[in-house]
């Protein structure tokens, strides 16, 4: 069988942080509509996308992410990756908010794993070991993007893609 | 006292119990066989740290990780706020592994400890140009725009400066310099020593240390200099001191020199 190496446990976690935030009310998914697409926009982007979607997002708060780097542990199963998320919001409330969201829910190495895992969106593919904040930075003006404030939270991710016999990923 | 220093100092008292003929109650090839024992081990332990190989295996494989991290770090950062660290990158390749401006340093210290500084590195690449005419390397383009240093241009090869400034050409007057008082822009100014500070003093360079795998040179290589050699395991009545420490010398640089 041929594994499906589009999956990422970056856009997994993405997709996570997503479900909180937006079932927390901490975003509204209604404030990211996009007529063009019809349809709502998850203002969880790509440090790559977000040039494009600079005037979609104009005002509106977001969060970029990007993967700093990944490896291997001695014991080649499990994976290490950390994750900078940088938050904008014209209002600094707001990005405290994600903040202290974040950190609530990402301090707690594997009891933040578990929460993942139970989570019924996670692709089957995956099983986190542990999440925990390598790095939060204070919140100041954005220098990229004029009238934002920014802030950025990195989070450390261990976790191991389910593999067959071989260790080769399903 | 260090407590290595300690324990030579303990241990050399039992160099006279490793002798047979040694005066005292006790007198046979057990006390001589385990005095000799225990030197080995104390004489393995307490030349570990001034042990050259041993500090260069330490010092290279945290400081490789930490290499490694810091400028994975610094990339991501950059692509996600180019316009605070583009400086630090050849033009136009903010964030680009290959075009860093930026490298660590190890600097030795006493024992394990070291010291890591950074230099910021000349651009090698032309100065991008408007009209496609590229003549010019910005050679020190990270250190002054990271510095917020103004800059001073004045025409070199041509008596008078023209360039582009809001889609208008401008021809300054014969042998005038410009003035360019923050180049790169003012989100530049110190920020690359910023993210080197955060590093370095948050949880990020901890991660990286306990991430570089340098317990394995305890769990392993100290494992294989603390095996006793086989000399000391047969019963005898003495045992040479100086023979006992260079052996465990030689352990070390068998367990360290080699690759790990």
């Amino acid at each position: 069988m041929t594994a499906n190496y589009k999956l990422d446990a970056m856009i997994e976690l993405r997709k996570y942080l997503w479900k909180e935030l937006h079932t927390r009310n901490i975003f509204d998914e209604d404030d990211y509509w996009s007529d063009n697409l019809n349809e709502n926009i998850i203002p969880i982007i790509p440090v790559q996308q977000s040039a494009e979607m600079n005037q979609f997002l104009s005002g509106k708060k977001h969060i970029v992410y990007d993967k700093i780097g990944m490896s291997y542990e001695d014991n080649w199963l499990i994976c290490c990756e950390q994750i900078l998320f940088t938050i904008y919001s014209t209002d600094i409330s707001e990005i405290n908010e994600i903040r202290n969201y974040m950190t609530d829910e990402f301090r707690r190495v594997d009891e933040s794993a578990r929460s993942i895992n139970k989570w019924t969106g996670l692709s089957d593919k995956f099983k986190f070991h542990a999440v925990y904040i390598a790095d939060i930075s204070p919140t100041a003006p954005s220098e990229e993007l004029q009238g934002f404030f920014a802030a950025e939270v990195i989070l450390e991710i261990k976790y191991s893609r389910i593999t067959d016999g071989q260790g080769r990923f399903l | 006292m260090d407590n290595s220093g300690l324990l030579v100092q303990v241990s050399s008292g039992l160099e006279r119990m490793m002798y047979a003929n040694q005066s005292g109650p006790l007198k046979d090839s057990t006390v001589a066989q385990i005095s000799a024992f225990v030197y080995y081990e104390a004489a393995v332990i307490s030349k570990l740290t001034t042990n050259k190989q041993f500090q260069n295996a330490f010092t290279k494989v945290m400081f490789d990780q930490i290499n490694l991290d810091f400028g994975n770090y610094i990339d991501a950062l950059a692509r996600s706020r180019p316009k605070s660290l583009h400086h630090v990158y050849e033009w136009k390749k903010t964030g680009n592994k290959t075009a860093r401006l930026f490298k660590l340093n190890k600097l030795s210290a006493e024992g394990l400890s070291f010291r890591i500084d950074y230099d910021l590195l000349p651009s090698t690449s032309m100065v991008p140009s408007a009209n496609g005419r590229r003549r010019h390397v910005f050679a020190n383009k990270a250190s002054i725009m990271e510095a917020g240093k103004p800059l001073v241009i004045r025409p070199k090869n041509s008596e008078r400066l023209v360039f582009e400034a809001d889609g208008e050409t401008v021809f300054m007057p014969k042998g005038m310099p410009v003035t360019v008082k923050r180049p790169g822009g003012s989100a530049a100014t110190n920020q690359f020593n910023l993210a080197h500070s955060r590093f370095f003093s948050g949880r990020l360079v901890n991660e990286s240390i306990k991430r570089s795998g340098f317990q394995k040179i305890f769990n392993s290589s100290m494992t294989k200099a603390l095996r006793v050699p086989s000399n000391i395991k047969k019963v005898q009545y003495s045992f040479s001191a100086n023979a006992i420490r260079s052996q465990a010398d030689a352990a070390l640089t068998a367990s360290f020199g080699g690759v790990m």
